[in-house]
C-alpha cells in the first residue's frame, strides 16, 4: 500500500439559508483546496463528490456540475450519498482510488445549502420509505430520537442535565475562538440551563441546527506534489461502517428498535472506528485530537464510549475532569463542533477531516492543540452509516 | 374501546382494532425470531433463511422503556386539528417480542411518566378527512 497525503483543503464557511446555488459554494471550497495544495486543476485525476439531495439533477450529479465549472477533463467523477456520512464516503472512495494506484491525485468535496424551513419526508410512499410514517404519524423530528436515547442514558448512568449543558459551554467556548464558526457566542452553564427544552432532557442550545457550507480536500500519492506541499498530512485509514444486527439504538427514521442488545450502541460508528484502528495500527490511546459528531450533547458523551476513548458510562467523568478539553488528554472538537457550526449534510464529514488536518498543520490559532500529531474524525449518518478517518503528521 | 366504526388510520397496516383491542401490526420472522415494526421494516439476523415471515399483532400492553416531552409542534406533513404540544413520545417495550416501538403518548399526565410503567396501545385522533372519517395514528397511554 502506498502512502496517501492530504495536500490541500478548502471550505466555504458555514452559514444559514442562502439563495445562492450549491455549486457556487462548492467552487469556493475547491478553489481554496487547489490554492492550498498549490496545484493546477488539471492535476486532479478523479473527483468523488458528495451529492446535494435537495438540488435535483444538479445536486445528484454534483461532481459533474463542479467539474464543468473548473473545466471538464474526462476524469472519473462519482457521486455518493451516505446521509451525514456522505463526505466520509467521498473521502474513502478518493483514498481507495489513490491507494490502489488507479489515480495519483483525487479530489473529494461536498456542498450543501440548508433548505428553507424544516427537513421532512422526501417521498410519499410509506411502504417503501418508513421516514414517511415517522413524519405523518409518528410526530418525531430528529432530536426526539436523541432525547429517547439520552433519557435511557440518564437512567442507566449518572449523566446529569449539567453534564449536557457543560458540553455546550465547551463547544461554544471553542466556537468563539474559531473565526470560521457560524455561531461564535460563548455561553455560561447557567445560560445553557436556562435555554428552553426542545425535547426533554435536550435543550435548544444542546442540539445543532442545519447549515449551508462546503468543504473540499485534495489527496495524493504523487511524491513531487507531497514534497512541495505545506505540511502534508498522512491519511492512515479512512473507513465506513454500517450497523450490526441487534444494535439497541433507535435510529433516525425508524419506529422500533430491539429491546435486547446483541451489538454495541451506534454500531455503525463502532464498526467504522474499529476498522480504522485495525487498518492504521493506531488506537484511541494514541489520538491527540478528536472531531466527533456532536449533533446533540448526548452524542458528545456517547461517542467517546462508542469509539473506545473510555468505558461505557464513563464519558461524563472524562468531561467533568477536563480530560476532553483542548489542554486535556484528548482534545475533543476544538473546532467548536457541530454545535458551533450546524450540519451541512454532504460537506460536514469533509469539514471534520479538514479541521483535524488544520490541527496537525498547526493552523488553528487560539484553538490550537499543542503538539498535535494524531487526529481522528468520526461521523454519524442516518440509518446506520458512519465513517472514521485517522490522520498523522 | 370507544366506537371506531368511522375511524381510519392515516397510513394503513400499522395499527389494528378489528379484534376489539387496539394493537400494533407487526410481522415475525419464524426463522430468526425477529419482530418487525412496521411490518416491512425487515431486520433479519445475518444468515437467516428469511422463510416464514408472518403478520402478527403485538400485545396491547407493554412497559415504558424511554420517553421525551416534545415542546414544539412537529412540522408538516404531521398534522392534528387540535394543538397537542407539549406532547410525550414513548418507547414502549414488548418484552416477549424483544422489540420497543415509538409512539405519541396521549391521555396521560406527562408529569407522572416513569420508566417501567405499564402502557397500553391506543389511537390519537389527528383530524377528520373529506369523507368525515376520524383520521388517527397509533399512540400509547398509561395502562389502567
Ligand atoms: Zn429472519
Amino acid at each position: 500500500m502506498r502512502d496517501v497525503y492530504i495536500i490541500g483543503t478548502g471550505i466555504h464557511p458555514w452559514m444559514g439559508f442562502s439563495e445562492q446555488v450549491f455549486a457556487d459554494f462548492a467552487a469556493v471550497a475547491v478553489e481554496g483546496a487547489l490554492k492550498d495544495a498549490a496545484i493546477e486543476w488539471q492535476k486532479i485525476q478523479s473527483i468523488m463528490a458528495g451529492i446535494f439531495i435537495y438540488g435535483g439533477n444538479a445536486g445528484h450529479l454534483s461532481g459533474q456540475y463542479l467539474e464543468s465549472i473548473f473545466g471538464e477533463t474526462g476524469i472519473p467523477v462519482v457521486n455518493v450519498y451516505n446521509a451525514c456520512a456522505t463526505g466520509s464516503a467521498a473521502i474513502r472512495m478518493a483514498f481507495n482510488s489513490v491507494v490502489a494506484g488507479e489515480t495519483d491525485t483525487a479530489l473529494a468535496f461536498g456542498a450543501d445549502v440548508s433548505p428553507k424551513g424544516f427537513l421532512t419526508a422526501k417521498s410519499d410512499n410509506a411502504v417503501q420509505d418508513r421516514d414517511v410514517i415517522r413524519w405523518k404519524m409518528g410526530g418525531m423530528p430528529n432530536p426526539i430520537y436523541w432525547a429517547l436515547e439520552c433519557t435511557k442514558r440518564m437512567a442507566k448512568y449518572d449523566t446529569t442535565e449539567e453534564d449536557l449543558a457543560l458540553v455546550k459551554v465547551l463547544m461554544s467556548e471553542y466556537g468563539s475562538k474559531n473565526p470560521e464558526a457560524r455561531f461564535k457566542k460563548a455561553y455560561s452553564l447557567e445560560e445553557v440551563l436556562n435555554s428552553v427544552y426542545v425535547c426533554e432532557p435536550l435543550r435548544l442550545f444542546e442540539i445543532c441546527p442545519v447549515s449551508t457550507g462546503a468543504a473540499a480536500l485534495i489527496m495524493t500519492a504523487d511524491e513531487e506534489l507531497i514534497s512541495k506541499a505545506d505540511n502534508p498530512v498522512k491519511i492512515n485509514a479512512t473507513t465506513m461502517g454500517s450497523a450490526i444486527y441487534g444494535d439497541p439504538t433507535i435510529r433516525i427514521s425508524a419506529l422500533s428498535c430491539p429491546s435486547v442488545a446483541e451489538a454495541p450502541m451506534l454500531s455503525e460508528s463502532y464498526s467504522a472506528s474499529r476498522q480504522a484502528y485495525e487498518k492504521s495500527g493506531i488506537g484511541p490511546e494514541d489520538i491527540d485530537v478528536l472531531e466527533l459528531p456532536d449533533n446533540s450533547s448526548w452524542h458528545y458523551l456517547v461517542y467517546l464510549e462508542t469509539c473506545g476513548f473510555c468505558g461505557e458510562g464513563e464519558a461524563d467523568k472524562m468531561l467533568r475532569d477536563g480530560e476532553t478539553r483542548i489542554d486535556g488528554r484528548l482534545a475533543v472538537n476544538p473546532s467548536g463542533g457541530f454545535s458551533s457550526h450546524g450540519e451541512a449534510l454532504s460537506a460536514q464529514a469533509i469539514w471534520q477531516v479538514i479541521e483535524c488536518a488544520n490541527q496537525l498543520r498547526g493552523r488553528c490559532g487560539e484553538r490550537q492543540v499543542d503538539g498535535a500529531k494524531v487526529a481522528m474524525a468520526q461521523t454519524y449518518g442516518l440509518m446506520g452509516n458512519s465513517g472514521t478517518t485517522i490522520l498523522t503528521v | 374501546m370507544e366506537n371506531m366504526a368511522n375511524t381510519v388510520a392515516r397510513i394503513p397496516n400499522l395499527v389494528d382494532w378489528s379484534t376489539g383491542e387496539i394493537r400494533l401490526m407487526s410481522a415475525k420472522c419464524n426463522s430468526c425470531g425477529t419482530y418487525f415494526f412496521p411490518r416491512e421494516h425487515y431486520q433479519h439476523r445475518p444468515g437467516c433463511s428469511r422463510e416464514g415471515v408472518e403478520d402478527v399483532l403485538l400485545p396491547s400492553k407493554g412497559k415504558l422503556a424511554s420517553y421525551t416531552i416534545q415542546h414544539y409542534p412537529c412540522p408538516p406533513p404531521f398534522k392534528t386539528e387540535k394543538k397537542i404540544t407539549p406532547y410525550g413520545i414513548g418507547l414502549v417495550e414488548f418484552e416477549e417480542e424483544k422489540i420497543q416501538v415509538a409512539g405519541i403518548i396521549t391521555d396521560t399526565d406527562l408529569e407522572a411518566l416513569e420508566l417501567g410503567m405499564e402502557m397500553e396501545t391506543t389511537t390519537l385522533a389527528m383530524y377528520s378527512n373529506e369523507e368525515k372519517q376520524q383520521v388517527v395514528t397509533w399512540a400509547f397511554k398509561a395502562a389502567k
